[in-house]
């Protein structure tokens, strides 16, 4: 048989976002693969140096919208590094909230679309269900179900009350037994999952050393490098949790460590909220921000974010850099579609949770 | 005789094919749909909602892709109807309906099964698109493994049949529901049970359910064959299909447990079994499991499905 070419994307019904394969395929095997990109380009690097350092806050955060929480913290602390401003330690605690909150979501989302594109719909409607809860304790805690707005130049925007932290400490209450009890098990022993995902988008440790990958990709294939273990920030260095990895380097196997991440960021949002210090939850009044350079990282739910600012001592930033996960890890994608069939292409890129957006900005 | 000539049109275009068949064929997939929503904890659309997907695809334009053949692109649907109402009238209702031999026997609807596949085939390359192409040789590389199962089952029926009769084998529907209604229905029988589960695993993968969906996979291959079709003529296909889940379950029916009573309680109760099949062997499957590969759902046939429908054709054999 000859091979001929199918396109997958731009528009794609197993994409959340717009990207474009090429696939040469023989038969259902896929012979060899081009990714374009650059769909979604939208200039929001240069549009930073537009806008001054707090309607950067706004601006970034709207960079993506899963991680929308890791763009303006990974900001914020950049700024607060050439203005030496030291963040009060409640607002620390409520950055982690908030960031875990955030990877929770996120992660649940990712292995719910792969539920989805195994077709698995039962499964799919069951994860997004219990996600719910997690969607709804952003509305209740921040007012909005995606772009939660935590963040600011030295603290944190909202605020946590005894009511509200008991009532967050319910919600995890809620979730931990459907995610330990339900979905982990369902998704390590289900043979429609398993049949799907093992041995699926290898990618052995070796290269993911040298394509650099970062996030669940990465300890997927069992290389341990959570930012918040290697290079803690906030108060990542107080909090008991353990950086999960899987061996295989599989589909399955990035889902096992996203699904374990849900479990270690359950616990650590349970720390958070018994050792919550009082004080203030950020600076008063706005500081100025003087001529500098900063480089910052955190691990978002994709894996490493590093942020780049350089400022003149003026109102608006001279340079604002970003690299994303995704950056990293979409390269990876021609080495585990290697030989993979057709059907398991989608849930391959999905693997990699994928975040256009961030990457193409 | 153009009075049996009106009765074959009464059958084949109102009852028990078109209309009639057509009608239940989405009742049923109306509460397939419900049923799936219900164990996925969602309320569900109303149970007349193919119908009413139907009505909107018939008041749109059919788009024709460019590059696409256009005849075989929308003369395909038409012959799949067609096939399946044909197909539909020659379907025995225990107690209620007796096809006329003239329509053909058991080897003609054997065929007719065939032709909703062969026609996702025949538009899937019809249409111009690689997905189409997937798709086509993926429903060919299942229909392929589903085959096997289906003959071997429908064989050990028919001989079992047969052999009550006189018979080598009996190849008339109508024959094989007058004996079970004589001796007792076949489900009954353990030594048919191999033969039913070969029937009964053939069913989600004829009708391309979970987990045998891959020909027309939407987050894989975009739906495959029907992704160019639109408006009416994809409206058709629809109607093919639903005609499909009461052929092939009514056959199922016909040869396992036609045990209806005599007269409209007969319809009743085989539209009940109907029901209680498609709840019960689509529904729960396409709830409780996800898509297999083409790879391994062919392997999946080859391997239990045949061995039950062999085993279930040898015990039948050395029964007799």
């Amino acid at each position: 048989m000859d091979t001929f070419q199918i396109p997958v994307g731009p528009l794609h019904v197993a994409l959340e976002e717009p990207m474009y394969f090429r696939l040469d395929v023989d038969g259902e095997r896929v012979a060899a693969v081009e990714i374009t990109a650059g769909h979604v380009h939208r200039g929001i690097e240069h549009l930073t140096e537009r806008r001054n350092f707090w309607q950067n806050i706004v601006l970034t955060e709207r960079v993506c919208s899963l991680c929308s929480n890791s763009h303006p913290q990974t900001y914020c602390m950049t700024v607060e590094a050439i203005a030496g401003i030291e963040v009060p330690v409640r607002a620390q605690y409520l950055r982690v909230i908030a960031d875990e909150v955030k990877r929770v979501a996120s992660h649940m989302f990712n292995v719910a679309i792969l539920a989805h594109i195994v077709g698995f719909e039962s499964l799919f409607m069951h994860v997004m269900e219990a996600r719910e809860i997690m969607q709804d304790v952003k509305e209740t805690i921040f007012g909005n179900r995606m772009d939660i707005a935590a963040n600011t130049i030295g603290g944190v925007k909202y605020e946590l009350d005894d009511a509200r932290v008991a009532w967050l400490v319910d919600q995890l209450d809620r979730l931990e037994p459907v995610i330990v009890g339900e979905i982990a098990p369902l998704y390590r022993t289900d043979r429609s999952i398993l049949s799907r995902t093992r041995g699926v988008g290898v990618i052995g440790r070796q290269d993911c050393i040298e394509y650099g990958l970062v996030g669940p990709v990465a300890r997927g294939s069992g290389l341990d490098n959570d930012i918040r273990r290697l290079a803690p920030y906030a108060v990542y260095a107080d909090l008991d949790f353990d950086v999960v990895t899987e061996t295989d380097g599989d589909v399955w196997s990035r889902a096992m460590v996203r699904l374990g991440e849900i479990r270690q960021s359950i616990g650590i949002l349970r720390q958070c909220l018994a050792k919550l210090p009082k004080g203030p939850s950020s600076l008063p009044g706005w500081p100025a921000i003087p001529a500098g350079e900063a480089v910052a990282k955190t691990e978002a739910p994709r894996g490493e974010v590093v942020y780049y600012l350089k400022t003149d001592g003026s109102t608006m930033p001279q340079r604002l850099k970003w690299r994303v996960p995704s950056y990293m890890n979409w390269d990876a994608l021609g080495v585990m579609m290697k030989d993979a069939r057709i059907s398991d292409i989608p849930l391959i890129v999905n693997s990699i949770d994928p975040c256009i957006s961030c990457t193409e900005r | 005789m153009p009075d049996n000539i009106l009765t074959l049109l009464f059958a084949v275009l109102v009852f028990p094919g078109g209309l009639f068949a057509l009608a239940f064929g989405l009742i049923l997939r109306g509460l397939d749909r419900r049923a799936v929503a219900r164990m996925q904890r969602r309320v569900g659309p109303p149970l007349i909602q193919p119908f009413i997907d139907i009505l909107k695809l018939m008041g749109k334009r059919t788009m024709v892709p460019e590059g696409s053949n256009t005849f075989v692109f929308l003369w395909a649907p038409v012959v799949a109807v067609a096939a399946m109402a044909v197909a539909a009238a020659m379907i025995p209702i225990a107690g209620f309906y007796r096809p006329s031999a003239d329509l053909g026997d058991m080897l003609v609807l054997l065929y007719l099964v065939t032709v909703p596949a062969v026609v996702l085939m025949l538009a899937g390359s019809a249409s111009g698109s690689p997905f189409g192409a997937i798709g086509f040789s993926r429903e060919m590389a299942i229909m392929l493994a589903y085959e096997g199962p289906l003959l071997l089952a429908v064989v050990a029926v028919a001989m079992v049949a047969g052999h009550h009769l006189g018979q080598p084998i009996a190849l008339s529907l109508a024959d094989i529901v007058a004996v079970q209604r004589q001796q007792g229905a076949f489900i009954l029988d353990p030594m048919l049970w191999p033969a039913l589960l070969a029937y009964l695993s053939f069913i989600p993968a004829n009708l391309g359910f979970s987990p045998f969906d891959i020909p027309e996979a939407e987050s894989e291959v975009l739906e495959g064959p029907l992704l160019e079709y639109s408006g009416p003529a994809l409206g058709l296909l629809k109607l093919a299909s639903a005609l499909k889940s009461v052929v092939v379950i009514g056959l199922g029916i016909a040869l396992f447990c036609p045990i209806g009573p005599s007269g409209g309680a007969g319809l009743l109760v085989w539209a009940l079994q109907c029901a209680v099949v498609t709840v019960c062997g689509v529904s729960l499957a396409k709830a409780a499991l996800g898509r297999m590969r083409i790879d391994q759902a062919v392997l999946f046939y080859l391997k239990w499905p045949e061995l039950l429908g062999i085993a279930g054709l040898v015990l039948a054999v050395a029964n007799l």
